[in-house]
This record gives structure tokens, C-alpha cells and sequence, in this order.
């Protein structure tokens, strides 16, 4: 069962675990950052890093908003991201019914 | 910076294994984003069936009627501020870090609920000042409440898109609207199961698929 197909930049548990997550959020919705670390179970250093991979690539958005102890962080799924993702499930949906027939009955 | 920890995950993650990691992750975040609304219709379920049959208590067989014992009024009172208070937290936990549209929603809807709940009280107010009697009192203050919960949920059906929640509030409104014709005693014992019961299985019906 070949993973080349799957889109690199989702390919990977820690993004896919914040893609799926932010996914489930309504259209026109955000997260915290420190929600989404706590939903993850990432450190802010990791969680940053697959971040940015993911906003490099426009599939989230990160805004800051506030300065000192009142600022605040929040991260969308942009529209990109949102069809990225449904590829990306309809590329392991294929995966998986291909690699169907060859398991032992 | 290279994206080494990823790329090394990802390495040793077939198929199979990011339908698990994705599985996860969209139940995680179901459980955790989701309003946990057993415990709301619980306890409101609560307000109603002990609330209100506790006042139905204090009333039934008064010749000619009275008025609600203070006591149970309190206790009605006591039971629909925990029943608020269970319903702000859980909405709170479920929405501790959401923004964007669905805050602003939830917003509107609180305030929609708090300026009903003002005119109920304010209305009652008025009607006292009126000169209305006891009875009339009575089937006011046990009906109002609930034809300001069933607006304000049929309303919220419309940002939710949530048919359970339209269908309760219909529902509430009907009970309103009907139960003060069971008289200024009856209308809470109608009132308390025509409310408490489904609010009870609403409670069992959300329950449910939790537990599956």
C-alpha cells in the first residue's frame, strides 16, 4: 500500500492530526492556539513548526491579535486547506479500497 | 528549518495508519469541541419535573386559588440559575478558544435569552400593576418562561441548523401557549411533564450515541 500518492505537506500525523481539527470547526470559525495545542497535544515549539509547514503551503491561517500578556494567536483552515484535506481523503480513501482485495481472508 | 521530526513520521505512516491518526483526531475533536448537551436537557429536565411539580404541590387544591408557596418559587428560581450556570459552563468548555462566526452566535443567542428572560419579569411586573389576579399571575409565570425558550431556540435554529432544537422549541412554544387552560394550579403539573419528559429523553436520546 503505496503513501506517495498523499499530499506531503498533510502526510505527516502532527499536521494531519491539525488539519482534521480544524477541520471539524464550522466555516468562518477559528481556534486559539493554546486550544489547539491542548486538542494536539503538541509542545507551542513543535505545534509552530507544523504550523508554519501548513501556512507556507496556504492551507491555514494564523492571525495575531493584541500585544503583552493579552495577545492571542488564532488558526483557520482556509478554503485551500479544506480541499486539500477532501483530496487528500479521497486519495487514502482509493489507498485503502486498492489495498482491500489483497488482505487475507 | 527543515521539517526533519515530520518528514521522519511521516515515513513510517502507510495508509492505514493515517485513516487511524484521522479517525482519532475527528472523534478527539468531536468529544471535545461538541456541547455536551445531556447535561443541559438534564438539568432542565430538573427545573421542570421538580421545580415545577414541587409548586403544583404547594397549589393543587387551593379553593379558591392562592399563589405558589415562596418557598417553592425559590426553589424554582434556585434550580433555573444551576440549570443556567450548567448550561453557560458546558457551552464554555465546549467553546473555550473557538472564535469567529460561531462566537459571534453565541453571543447573539445569550443575549436574546437574557432580554427575554427580562421581558418575562418585567411583564409580570406590569401585569401585577394592571391589576391582574392571582390566577392570570400564575399561568403567566409558569407558561412565559418557556414561550421566550422556545423562541429564542427556534430562532437559534436558524444559525445552527439544529432540527432537534427547532422541534424543542416548537414544541415549548405549543406547551406556552395551551397549558393555561389546565387552570392557574394545573397549568405547572402540564407544564412540569409536558417539559420535564422530554427534556428527560431529549437527555437519553443525546446520550446515546456517546455511549455507542
Amino acid at each position: 500500500m503505496s503513501a506517495d500518492r498523499l499530499n506531503p505537506v498533510i502526510h505527516a500525523p502532527a499536521r494531519l492530526r491539525l488539519m482534521v481539527t480544524l477541520a471539524a470547526l464550522p466555516h468562518g470559525d477559528n481556534l486559539s492556539f493554546t486550544r489547539l495545542q491542548d486538542l494536539i497535544g503538541l509542545t507551542p515549539g513543535n505545534l509552530i513548526t507544523h504550523l508554519r509547514k501548513l501556512d507556507d503551503a496556504g492551507y491555514v491561517q494564523m492571525t495575531k491579535s493584541g500585544s503583552g500578556v493579552s495577545a492571542l494567536t488564532t488558526v483557520a483552515l482556509t478554503h485551500e486547506g479544506r480541499a486539500a484535506l477532501e483530496h487528500y481523503t479521497a486519495v487514502l480513501r482509493q489507498l485503502l479500497e486498492s489495498a482491500e482485495p489483497a488482505q487475507p481472508r | 528549518m527543515k521539517d526533519g521530526a515530520g518528514a521522519s513520521e511521516a515515513a513510517g505512516m502507510d495508509a492505514r495508519g493515517a485513516a487511524v491518526i484521522m479517525w482519532e483526531a475527528r472523534e478527539r475533536a468531536r468529544r471535545e469541541l461538541t456541547v455536551n448537551c445531556p447535561a443541559i436537557f438534564a438539568s432542565w429536565a430538573l427545573v421542570y419535573l421538580l421545580g415545577y411539580g414541587v409548586v403544583w404541590l404547594s397549589v393543587r387544591g387551593q379553593q379558591p386559588f392562592h399563589a405558589p408557596a415562596g418557598w417553592a418559587l425559590a426553589l424554582v428560581t434556585l434550580l433555573a440559575l444551576l440549570a443556567l450556570g450548567v448550561t453557560a459552563g458546558v457551552t464554555d468548555r465546549a467553546a473555550s478558544g473557538v472564535g469567529g462566526v460561531s462566537a459571534l452566535r453565541r453571543r447573539i443567542y445569550w443575549l436574546s435569552l437574557a432580554i427575554g428572560l427580562l421581558w418575562d419579569i418585567v411583564m409580570q411586573l406590569a401585569l401585577r400593576s394592571a391589576g391582574a389576579n392571582r390566577g392570570v399571575l400564575s399561568v403567566f409565570a409558569a407558561s412565559a418562561p418557556l414561550l421566550v425558550a422556545g423562541v429564542v431556540l427556534v430562532a437559534g435554529t436558524a444559525a445552527w441548523l439544529n432540527w432537534y432544537m427547532f422541534g424543542l422549541g416548537i414544541w415549548l412554544i405549543a406547551v406556552a401557549a395551551f397549558s393555561g387552560f389546565a387552570g392557574p394550579a394545573g397549568v405547572w403539573a402540564v407544564d412540569a411533564l409536558a417539559v420535564g419528559i422530554p427534556f428527560l429523553l431529549m437527555a437519553a436520546i443525546t446520550l446515546a450515541p456517546r455511549r455507542s
